[in-house]
């Protein structure tokens, strides 16, 4: 067997936990490393793991880490041969996939040509449905009378939106859940066009009612073969911003597992995919009978890929780096499969007491818990200094089991054993989301979140119990008595310690 | 110490943060640190502890100077009031930009700019004066919080 690696070395043009993760796949695979950073990532963690590190320039990311120029000065000046782009950033820059190539840089994702196809939501919503894979039923009708909207909608079927043509973020968009309301409703919505847009035209669309949202794995090689690897439900979102993932989806019979994961190969193949993506579908019911609609494929590797890795048992950055070096996939179709259950937990930067605000500062005390089945991919460590000029996730807790039940249990008991202390985090709510009846039970749509965080919220403000105002007086007792560190209890009626139970948050 | 029910809780520090809590017969592990404040990780849950002669202090003099003060380390996106102007409760007077968030600072009450203690561009962190407001004459005085960030305005993007 050839031992010789795929690449002598690779430039990671990231930070943060998905840097750290491709540096240690890199390891594994015995290339060399090249991390980039700014001014304000000099001491992280992925520029420490790594074997070589290039400053890429100021803390502003249009300046470090989204500058074609600056990657690239990096990647010649470090001779690496091959370029790993993450998440986020240039991952999906179609420009920076071809200036890769053009410098003869390996860029480890899709040809620049896919990227482009796949990233305007019109061009790949007619590759999908040119491929036989349904998308939510909707049109812009030619004739925009009355009449003509209502046969579009009934071609549609109700419920429906009607959305202002030219519009976007949701202004002016109105529901129809019937025909007795549909005159009146039209007539309104084409109002509010005109007067948000300045352009009365509609576009009628079908109205998904609490949609799951399931999104499919693929691989595709440079060999021809595309494989899908499985789903991943990311109903738990805050504003469309995704904070719990697990595989497999409650909603996702086998039936429907192997017909959407058909459906996502038939897209990927359509798009001459390259690599890793993933195929975003809404799902709407359950089991057999559910349909599913295409939304959109994300052509990079996902912040959420660890927990198809766990039940797949697939590395799939190791995967994106041999299908770069233009090995064929390892696996067919046929040789995959899923095992157990696995959920993740996105840990945030933020005070989920206080309006999720994003919070910065220094990690004072950070210990992530060792245990059987949990897994962590983190950027940090004690002492690291979380700062406001990138994206506030600190570390992904990823939580496998036999049963989705074993999964909640042993994410439950991690999370209860991972104190983040100098800035609040999302933990306390990410337990509650855990402990939460329609989460045990399954029963969470996209709207979940958005409907029941106030209540999830509400305990987050409870002010300390008796043990952790002890705690605290100890503490001050420690600093201000300089290393003299009491031992053993502290327990007497005289003790000093108990005057201080007034102690307040 | 005791609490209520009269049941005994007993805390041993095992060295590097981490307390042995024993709370009658259930033992938990708990990890603290102290900055400014003690922080305190317990259960999942986390207790920050503000002395309370320094919180004390802290709060009376935002209170005095009447001021708006930054909640965290942010730049300033836009300005949209003066010297002199008068603001009502929860308009936006300015816009900041922490982690890729916009974060829209309201007023917490009605008054008058005094003073702007900010620039567009810059750099502003935790408790630095935003803007000063004062009472309009003849008005009753009321306690300045720290800005205010309502929910569901913190734009992504």
């Amino acid at each position: 067997m050839n031992t010789r690696p795929l690449f002598d070395r690779i430039l990671i043009a990231n930070r943060g936990e998905i840097a750290v993760r491709v540096i240690r796949a890199c390891r594994e695979m015995g290339i060399e490393s090249v991390a980039v950073y700014s001014d304000a990532d000099a001491r992280a963690v992925h520029v420490s793991l790594a074997d070589h590190a290039v400053r890429i320039g100021p803390a502003a990311a249009i300046e470090s880490y989204l500058s074609i120029d600056a990657i690239l000065s990096a990647a010649r000046q470090s001779g690496a041969q091959a370029v790993h782009p993450g998440y986020g950033f240039l991952s999906e820059n179609s420009r920076f996939a071809a200036a890769c190539e053009e410098a003869g840089l390996t860029f480890i994702g899709p040809p620049a040509e896919a990227i482009e196809r796949m990233g305007s939501k019109i061009a790949a919503r007619a590759i999908a449905r040119e491929a036989g894979v349904p998308v939510v039923p909707g049109e812009t009708p030619s004739e925009q009378s009355d009449a003509a909207i209502a046969d579009a909608v009934r071609r549609v079927g109700f419920p429906v939106l009607l959305k202002p043509s030219e519009g976007g973020g949701g202004i002016g968009m109105k529901t129809v859940r019937d025909e007795d309301a549909l005159s009146a409703t039209t007539a309104q919505a084409r109002r509010e066009a005109v007067a948000a847009f300045g352009d009365g035209t509609l576009y009628v669309e079908r109205l998904i009612e609490q949609p799951h949202h399931v999104e499919f794995q693929v691989l595709a090689d440079h060999h021809g073969h595309v494989v899908h690897v499985f789903e991943r439900e990311c109903s738990i979102q805050r504003r469309h911003q995704k904070v719990i993932e697990e595989s497999p989806s409650l909603v996702v019979s086998p039936a429907l597992r192997q017909r959407m994961g058909e459906a996502a190969v038939a897209v990927a193949t359509a798009a001459g995919y390259r690599n890793a993506g993933t195929v975003e579908f809404l799902v709407e019911g359950s089991g057999d009978s559910a349909r599913f609609y295409f939304l959109e494929m994300n052509t990079r590797l996902q912040v959420e890929h660890p927990v198809t890795e766990q039940v797949a048992g697939i590395d799939l950055v190791r995967a994106q780096i041999a299908i770069a070096a233009g090995q064929p996939l390892a696996r067919k179709q046929a040789d995959l499969a899923q095992r157990g259950h696995a959920i993740e937990l996105r840990v945030y930067a933020e005070d989920p007491a206080n309006n999720d605000l994003p919070q910065a500062g220094p990690l004072l005390l950070y210990r992530e818990p060792v245990m059987p089945g949990i897994r962590i991919d983190s950027g940090v460590t004690e002492g690291s200094e979380v700062t406001v000029h990138y994206d506030p996730l600190l570390a992904k807790l990823i939580a496998s089991g036999e049963t989705r039940e074993a999964a909640r249990g042993r994410a439950l008991a991690a999370l209860r054993s991972y104190p983040v202390l100098g800035i609040r985090t999302n933990i306390p709510l990410l337990i509650a989301l855990l402990e939460h009846p329609r989460f045990i039970a399954g029963d969470v749509d996209t709207g979940f979140l958005d409907a029941e965080g106030d209540a999830l919220r509400a305990p987050l403000t409870v002010g300390p119990p008796p043990e952790v105002t002890t705690i605290a007086a100890l503490v001050r007792a420690e600093r201000t008595t300089s290393g003299i560190v009491r031992h053993g209890p502290v327990p007497s009626e005289a003790d000093p310690w108990s005057s201080l139970k007034g102690a307040r948050v | 110490m005791s609490d209520q029910t009269g049941t005994s809780v007993e805390v041993i520090p095992l060295g590097n943060g981490r307390y042995q809590v024993v709370n009658g017969s259930r033992r938990l592990i708990a990890f603290a640190v102290a900055s400014r404040d003690v922080w305190v990780f317990l259960d999942g849950h986390v207790y920050t502890i503000t002395d309370r002669a320094d919180g004390a202090a802290r709060r009376s003099r935002i209170d005095d100077q009447a001021a708006l003060t930054a909640p965290m380390p942010a730049t300033v996106l836009a300005i949209n009031v003066a010297p002199g102007q008068r603001v009502e409760r929860n308009d936006v007077v300015m816009v900041l930009e922490a982690m890729k968030m916009e974060l829209p600072v309201r007023s917490p009450r009605d008054g008058v700019v005094k003073a702007v203690g900010c620039q567009v561009g810059e750099l502003v962190q935790p408790g630095a004066t935003l803007l000063e407001l004062e009472e309009p004459a003849g008005e009753v005085q009321l306690p300045t919080p720290n800005a205010q960030l309502p929910k569901d305005e913190n734009i992504e993007r």
